[in-house]
């Protein structure tokens, strides 16, 4: 079988070309570090199967962060029949300095100038011939975005693969040269690729040194007779700067004179990234976004113009929220608002859903198991997630939105500077915003960070970002608090949260932790495109499919177990109890539920319920909503106190998150760190719903004693940030 | 002078990157080299965005601190 390897400088196409090569979808992002893990595909229009492998975005054979490790790797030892080096066409010359580098590799290399399209559009051409010639490899234009020039390129790898390349290189005839070539003939019949280990030597690659210690004793002997120059004998600079000389020298005429002088993406950029505004402007823009999902009363129109409309007419039917199940009676006040799209779209799912119930109600013989199994149990449990899922949706469409726009590495860049105050580089960021959508791919895009301990780090406060999976909890309670506040504020303030308790506990891990110095924040700026519509649709529809799949099996699994907890006592061969409160679930519940006493939401009579519900929330999110419908807890009926509210959602929040999601943390931490990671989110979610708890309570009986102790409080925490960062001035001065 | 304290949008020569090993590889390969020409695009709390050989990297403040221009 034929194996092709798709490599090239982050940010440059690769996914997308993967995807039209495989017909995979995989996620494409306008940042550098989207792709993570090297990714397998077929390509299948020739009669022999062709294997394509997407690795992560490098700048050089030289790797610096994790995942620049698992593409050298790969193409050093997996040893692919074929190398497609993707080169963006509107920035030739950092693109061709990795090109030089793949060169000196014994396999075949095919160029693809991708991004042809927007050259075209601006009348530009490259000489091709030029390059094919100087690098003695073929050069096909494609673009990957529209489809163009791939089965050209195809043709031509597969053509190829077949053949046999020995490596050349650039630095030939260079001050290096002689070097390199001494290296090369010592090297030549006892390693594969004896030019790329050779050009290592030079550099004085640690690694390879040690592998050919006397040779590179008489490497560094020579090199002591060569005369001086700028970079004071360290040979990793001059051969990158050689590099970059031949690239400037032989192919200055094809540079496209793209990005000169100051572009559109640089105008955004003055403001967006505004040393006063840029954060003002980031938390406005997520407000818009929680406005537009979770808000009853859209622009707050109705607090202005007061509406209240008390019939099922068209304008209810329009809004949808006149049909959710909310209203019984004619003449009671429906609609208190224009709903935002968000719940706009939550109240018809709920319509929608709620009548399936209905209807498989109609025709179940009543009273007996399978209906409830299928009505109380599965139906409801799917409903409460499902009638949440647009809102989720919708959400996860802005946060695409930004990240297709080329925003998300504008963000890292603005929050670096706080960041950096709490032990993090702005590079985590990306991760934490992933965390939005789910923990998972965000714990993994932690390998775009090059040093472990910030890993750690990372991947303890990810959870903190509430995923979409706990999205319907936040929904559901949003519901709850609607007569007491305003749903979006009580939403977007979890959010809040989730983020400021993520700061105090890097702080925190920072004091704890001696000599850390926070890796420097370099990266490479994209430039701002519109989002594609196509590449919005498909992050959506894998999210949903993802939903569904995790619906139909982990879900419904749990869905049915609680039922059977909560329908059956221990002596269940007896059949059905007809009292809940007698069922196996709620035995055991009223003993753990004194776990949760403290807290606020394990007392009363339904403090077993929501204790089941935490639980079930550690095999999928999902569930806690799942769990609270089936056991009769939904909008109308929960009746927990502001303050036991919040501390149910802290909890929630920051307790050890799904399995899924508890797995990818034990494979992308360290060994010791992840012990501690379980122990911290155990430890941090039970004191941080007990603080809000106890506080909140405080501040429902004694308004102002509780004010004085929460601003206490906030000053302790802000008085701990002052001393880590005169610490750490101290430290460096 | 630092990168830091350079003047927007004018062209200048890198003499010389005062940073650990690790971190001038790094550089190095995303071209930022001895000789090389640079412009500073934006200054934003010390951090600062550069272009260089057309392409935007945003740097940080002790980076940009040892990274050393002329005119």
């Amino acid at each position: 079988m034929i194996k092709i390897c798709l490599a090239g400088n982050p940010n440059c196409g690769k996914t997308t070309l993967f995807n039209s090569l495989t017909g995979s979808t995989a996620h494409v992002g306008n940042w550098p570090g989207v792709t993570v893990e090297k990714r397998e595909g077929s390509y299948r229009k020739f009669d022999e199967k062709i294997d394509i492998v997407d690795l992560p975005g490098i700048y050089s054979m030289s790797p610096y962060t994790p995942e620049e490790v698992v593409s050298r790797n790969y193409i050093l030892d997996e040893k692919p029949n074929c190398v497609i080096n993707i080169v963006d066409a509107t920035n030739l010359e950092r693109n061709l300095y990795l090109t030089t580098q793949l060169l000196e590799i014994d396999v075949p290399v095919v160029v693809a100038l991708n991004m042809m399209d927007i050259l075209k559009k601006n009348n530009e051409t490259i000489d091709i011939k030029a390059l094919s010639e100087a690098f003695k490899v073929p050069v096909v234009e494609i673009s990957a975005l529209k489809d163009e020039g791939l089965d050209d390129l195809m043709k031509v790898a597969y053509g190829e693969a077949k053949k046999v390349r020995k490596g050349t290189t650039i630095l030939e005839k260079t001050t290096v040269g002689s070097l390199v070539r001494e290296a090369y003939n010592e090297l030549k019949t006892s390693v594969s690729s004896p030019l790329f280990h050779a050009v290592k030597l030079v550099e004085n690659d640690e690694l390879e040194c040690k592998d050919h210690p006397e040779l590179a004793k008489r490497i560094s002997d020579m090199k002591s007779k060569l005369p001086e120059d700028d970079f004071e004998g360290d040979y990793e600079a001059i051969i990158a700067n050689e590099r970059y000389e031949y690239i400037g020298k032989n192919f200055k005429h094809t540079f496209v004179k793209f990005n000169e002088g100051l572009t559109k993406s640089d105008k955004i950029d003055k403001v967006l990234t505004h040393k006063i505004w840029s954060i003002p402007i980031f938390l406005l823009i997520m407000f818009v976004v929680f406005h537009f999902t979770f808000s009853e009363d859209f622009l707050g129109l109705n607090k202005i113009f007061g509406l209240e409309i008390t019939s099922k007419g068209w304008f209810n039917f329009f809004t949808g929220m006149g049909y959710d199940g909310a209203i019984e009676e004619e003449g009671e006040a429906i609609l208190s608002g224009i709903p935002s799209l968000g719940v706009f779209l939550q109240s018809w799912m709920g319509f929608l859903t709620g009548s399936i119930i209905d209807l498989f109600n109609s025709f179940l013989p009543e009273g007996a198991w399978y209906t409830s199994l299928i009505c109380d149990g599965i139906l409801t449990g799917i409903d409460s997630i499902f009638s949440f899922i647009p809102q989720v949706l919708l959400l996860y469409l802005f946060v695409s939105i930004l990240e297709d726009s080329g925003y998300m590495a504008r963000v890292a860049f603005i929050m670096d500077r706080a960041f950096r105050k709490f032990g993090l580089s702005g590079k985590a960021f990306i991760p934490l915003l992933m965390g939005f959508g789910c923990s998972v791919p965000a714990m993994l895009a932690t390998k775009t960070l090059e040093d472990e301990k910030e890993r750690d780090v990372t991947i303890r406060i990810t959870p903190f970002f509430s995923c979409g999976a706990k999205a319907p909890i936040w929904t559901l309670l949003a519901a709850v608090v609607a007569g007491r506040f305003l749903g979006d504020v009580f939403v977007f303030s979890i959010y809040i949260l989730g983020i400021a308790i993520a700061i105090i506990a890097a702080i925190i891990m920072k004091v704890f932790s001696k000599n850390y110095d926070v890796p420097p924040f370099i990266m490479e700026l994209p430039q701002y495109h519109a989002p594609q519509f196509k590449n919005l649709m498909v992050h959506l529809w894998e999210k949903f499919k993802h939903f569904i799949y995790k619906a139909s099996t982990i879900i419904m699994a749990a869905i049915i177990v609680i039922w059977f907890l909560s329908n059956f006592s221990w002596d269940f061969w007896n059949g059905m109890v007809d009292d809940i409160e007698s069922s196996i679930l709620a035995s055991v519940g009223r003993v753990v539920r004194y776990i949760f006493y403290p807290l606020g939401f394990g007392s009363g009579a339904d403090g077993w319920k929501y204790t089941a519900a935490t639980f079930t929330g550690l095999i999928a999110k999902e569930d806690v909503v799942g769990t609270m419908a089936q056991l009769g807890l939904v909008e109308g009926t929960i009746n927990l106190s502001n303050a036991a509210i919040y501390s149910f959602a802290a909890y929630n929040l920051f307790t050890l998150p799904c399995f899924a999601a508890v797995s990818t943390a034990k494979s992308e931490s360290s060994k010791k760190g992840f012990l501690v990671t379980l122990a911290w989110w155990l430890a941090l979610s039970y004191i941080v719903a007990l603080i809000i708890y106890w506080l909140g309570t405080l501040l429902e009986a004694v308004l102002w004693l509780g004010s004085i102790v929460i601003v206490v409080i906030v000053l302790l925490v802000i008085l701990l940030g002052f001393y880590v960062s005169k610490k750490k001035r101290a430290q460096i001065a | 002078m630092p990168l830091l304290n350079a003047p927007l949008n004018v062209e200048l020569k890198i003499i010389k990157i005062l940073v650990d090993e690790k971190t001038k590889r790094h550089l190095e390969n995303l071209g930022v080299l001895v000789n090389a020409l640079v412009t500073v695009m934006q200054v934003s709390e010390g951090n600062v965005i550069i272009k260089i050989k057309n392409v935007r990297l945003a740097i940080n403040k002790s980076t940009a601190m040892k990274i050393f221009v002329a005119a």
